[in-house]
C-alpha cells in the first residue's frame, strides 16, 4: 500500500513537471506550427526571463506578480529579435527555414548564455518566496502550492491563446498564414506583421515558464536542458499542433516520473530524449501528428 | 596542367608542415598547429555532411566524443596509438550507423533536431557513467612529446582533406551536391537519396572521431564529459561557415580565422569572446552565407579555382 501511495506521489509530481513543459513548449510550438521556424534560443531566453524575475524578486515583487512585466519586456525582446534575425528567413522553402532559423537559434543561445554567464556568474540561483514549501493533502498525496498554481496559470493560458486564435482577426490571419503564407498575403493578410507578433508572442510566453523555473532551480547555462523538454513535447505533439502541446507535455512529466521512479534520477534528462528519438524513428509525423502531408 | 601545379602546391605545403616542428621549437606554436589540424579535421568532415549533403548536423560532438573516448580507451590500454585512432574512427561511425541513420530517415528538415537530441543524450549518459577525469600513466607522461602529436594530428588532417577532397570529385559527390541543391529533383533522376545521405553522415562520422582522437592523444587529463561537450558540435559549423559552407578550402580558412581570433581575444576579452563568435555565427549565417570563400569569388582571388572551390 505504501509503494502505491509512493507511486502516486511521483505521478503528482510528474504530472506538475508536465504542466511547466507544456508551457515551455506551446512558445516553441507556436512559433514551429505559424511560420517553421525553430527557435533553438528559447531556453536561454526563458532563463534571461528567470533572472529578471529574480532581479524584480529581490526588489520585493512576488514572482507570479512579476509574470506581466517579464512577459512585456520578453514581447518587445521578441519583437526585436524577430526584426533584426528571424524576419530574413521568410522567404525560404520549409526545409531551409527550419536548418537556417535552428543555425541562428544555436548562434543566438551561444551569446544569450555566456551573457548570462557574463552577468550573473554560472551559479544555481533559485526564487525563495515565503510559500515555496507550503504543500496541502488531498487523498494521502502532497500537493506543492506552487505546482497547483502553475498549472491553472497553465490551464488559463491554453484558453486564452486559444481564444485569441479561434475567435479574434489576428487568430484567423494566423491560420491563414500557417497554412499558406503568400496566398494569405494576396487574399490582404499583412503577413509580415503576423508573423512579427506571432513570433512576439511566443518569446512573451516564456516569461510564464521562467518565473516557474525560478521557483525551482536554474544557472546561466541551463536554457539547452529546458529547450529540450520543450522540443520533445513539441515533437510528441506532432510538431506545431498548438492543441496537443498540453496532454504531450503530461505525458513526458509522467513517462519521466516513472523513469526517476525505476531507473533514479541521474537519467532524468536523458529519457525524454530517447523517448522522442523513438518515437521519431517509429512515427516520422509525432504521435499526435496530422496525417496529412504538406 | 592545372592539376600538376596544385599537386605541387599541396607537396610543398605538407613537406613545408613535416619540417615545422624541427625549425620551431616553441611549444606554443606546436600546441597552436596542432588545435588548428584538430579543428580543420573536424571542420571538413562536418562539411561533408552539412556542406555538401546539406544535412546540417548538430550532433558531431557524440562523433567527436565517441571516437576520444574509444581512442583513449585502447591505447591506455597499450594498443598503438595509429590503431587505437583508427578504431576510434570506426567506432564513431558505428555510433552513427545505430543512432544517426534513424535521424535521416526523419522528415525533411527534422535531422538537426534528431541529431542534437543524440548529442545531448550522449553528453548526459557519459557524465553520468564515467564522472572522473582521465589522466595519462606515468610512463604514458615520461614519452609524451609534442611532435608525436604534431604528426598524428597532421596526417589526420591530411587523411581527411583527401578523403574529403577525393569523395566529392567522385561520382558519390555529384550524388551528393544533387541531394543537397534539390532532395526531390534527386530522387526523380534515380539517385538513392537515403542511401547516399548514409553514406556521407558514416565518412563525416569516421573522419570526425579521427579529430576526437587528436584530442585523446594530445590531452594529458580532462574529464570524459569534455569530449562530448556540445560545443564540439558548434565549433565545426562555425569554423565551416566563416570559411565557406561546401567549399574545400572553406574549413581550412574557417579554422585559422577562428583560432587567430580565439588567440586574439580569449585572453584579452574573457568569456565575451564567445558572445562574439556566436554573434558573428549569427551574422554569417544571415548575411554571408558562402562565407569567406564567397567574399573570395567577388573578388577573383586565385584561392577560388574551380576545382578547389568544389561545385
Amino acid at each position: 500500500m505504501r509503494k502505491v501511495g509512493f507511486m502516486g506521489q511521483t505521478l503528482v509530481y510528474g504530472i506538475l513537471n508536465g504542466t511547466v513543459y507544456a508551457m515551455i513548449a506551446l512558445g516553441i510550438a507556436l512559433v514551429f506550427g505559424i511560420m517553421k521556424y525553430l527557435n533553438l534560443a528559447y531556453g536561454s531566453l526563458i532563463i534571461i526571463g528567470a533572472y529578471g524575475s529574480l532581479f524584480l524578486f529581490r526588489m520585493g515583487v512576488d514572482p507570479f506578480a512579476s509574470i506581466p512585466v517579464i512577459l512585456v519586456t520578453l514581447f518587445l525582446g521578441g519583437a526585436i529579435l524577430y526584426k533584426l534575425f528571424f524576419s530574413r528567413l521568410i522567404e525560404l522553402p520549409e526545409g531551409e527555414k527550419i536548418k537556417n532559423s535552428l543555425l541562428i537559434g544555436f548562434g543566438l543561445m551561444n551569446v544569450f548564455d555566456n551573457l548570462a554567464f557574463i552577468i550573473w556568474t554560472g551559479n544555481e540561483r533559485s526564487l525563495t518566496p515565503t510559500y515555496s514549501g507550503v504543500t496541502f493533502e488531498i487523498l494521502d498525496l502532497r500537493i506543492p502550492l506552487i505546482g497547483l498554481i502553475g498549472g491553472l496559470i497553465a490551464f488559463f493560458l491554453i484558453t486564452i491563446l486559444h481564444l485569441l486564435l479561434s475567435k479574434t482577426y489576428f487568430g484567423t490571419s494566423v491560420m491563414a498564414v500557417s497554412q499558406d503564407h503568400e496566398a494569405a498575403g494576396l487574399m490582404g493578410v499583412n503577413v509580415n506583421r503576423t508573423y512579427l507578433i506571432s513570433f512576439a508572442i511566443s518569446v512573451g510566453l516564456a516569461s510564464i515558464p521562467s518565473v516557474l523555473i525560478g521557483l525551482q532551480s536554474f544557472s546561466a547555462t541551463s536554457g539547452m536542458q529546458w529547450f529540450n523538454k520543450g522540443i520533445v513535447v513539441v515533437m510528441l505533439s506532432g510538431m506545431g499542433n498548438i492543441y496537443a502541446v498540453f496532454p504531450a507535455g503530461l505525458f513526458l512529466g509522467i513517462i519521466e516520473a516513472l523513469s526517476v521512479f525505476f531507473f533514479g534520477a541521474t537519467y532524468r534528462e536523458v529519457t525524454g530524449l530517447v523517448v522522442i528519438m523513438l518515437v521519431l524513428i517509429l512515427f516520422p509525423r509525432g504521435l499526435m501528428g496530422k496525417r496529412i502531408e504538406s | 596542367m592545372k592539376d600538376l601545379r596544385q599537386l605541387s602546391i599541396a607537396v610543398c605545403v605538407i613537406g613545408l608542415l613535416v619540417f615545422i616542428p624541427f625549425v620551431i621549437r616553441s611549444e606554443y606554436l606546436i600546441n597552436l598547429l596542432i588545435m588548428f589540424f584538430l579543428y580543420s579535421t573536424i571542420a571538413q568532415s562536418w562539411n561533408l555532411l552539412g556542406g555538401f549533403t546539406g544535412q546540417v548536423s548538430l550532433g558531431h560532438s557524440a562523433f567527436f566524443g565517441m571516437g576520444d573516448l574509444m581512442t583513449r580507451l585502447l591505447w591506455t590500454w597499450k594498443l598503438p596509438i595509429l590503431l587505437a585512432s583508427f578504431a576510434g574512427g570506426v567506432s564513431s561511425m558505428l555510433l552513427a550507423a545505430i543512432v544517426g541513420m534513424p535521424c535521416l530517415r526523419m522528415k525533411r528538415g527534422y535531422f538537426p533536431i534528431g541529431t542534437l537530441a543524440l548529442a545531448v543524450i550522449a553528453q548526459i549518459t557519459i557524465g553520468n557513467i564515467l564522472p572522473l577525469p582521465t589522466y595519462l600513466p606515468r610512463e604514458y607522461m615520461e614519452g609524451y612529446t609534442h611532435s608525436s602529436r604534431y604528426y598524428l594530428a597532421l596526417s589526420i588532417a591530411i587523411v581527411t582533406l583527401w578523403v574529403v577532397w577525393r569523395t566529392v570529385n567522385s561520382r558519390t559527390g555529384l550524388a551528393f551536391l544533387a541531394i543537397r541543391n534539390d532532395e526531390a529533383a534527386a530522387e526523380a533522376m534515380g539517385i538513392k537519396t537515403f542511401k547516399f545521405k548514409v553514406k556521407a553522415l558514416l565518412i563525416s562520422a569516421f573522419l570526425t572521431g579521427l579529430g576526437g582522437s587528436i584530442f585523446a592523444y594530445h590531452q594529458v587529463s580532462y574529464y570524459h564529459e569534455a569530449s562530448f561537450n556540445l560545443s564540439w558540435s558548434f565549433l565545426p559549423t562555425l569554423a565551416t561557415f566563416i570559411g565557406g559552407l561546401g567549399t574545400i578550402i572553406g574549413p581550412i580558412l574557417g579554422s585559422v580565422c577562428f583560432l587567430t581570433l580565439n588567440e586574439l581575444f580569449a585572453i584579452t576579452l574573457g568569456q565575451i569572446h564567445l558572445v562574439i563568435f556566436g554573434f558573428s555565427f549569427v551574422l554569417i549565417v544571415l548575411f554571408l552565407p558562402g562565407g569567406l570563400m564567397s567574399l573570395f569569388k567577388q573578388i577573383k582571388l586565385p584561392l577560388s579555382t574551380r576545382s578547389l572551390r568544389g561545385p
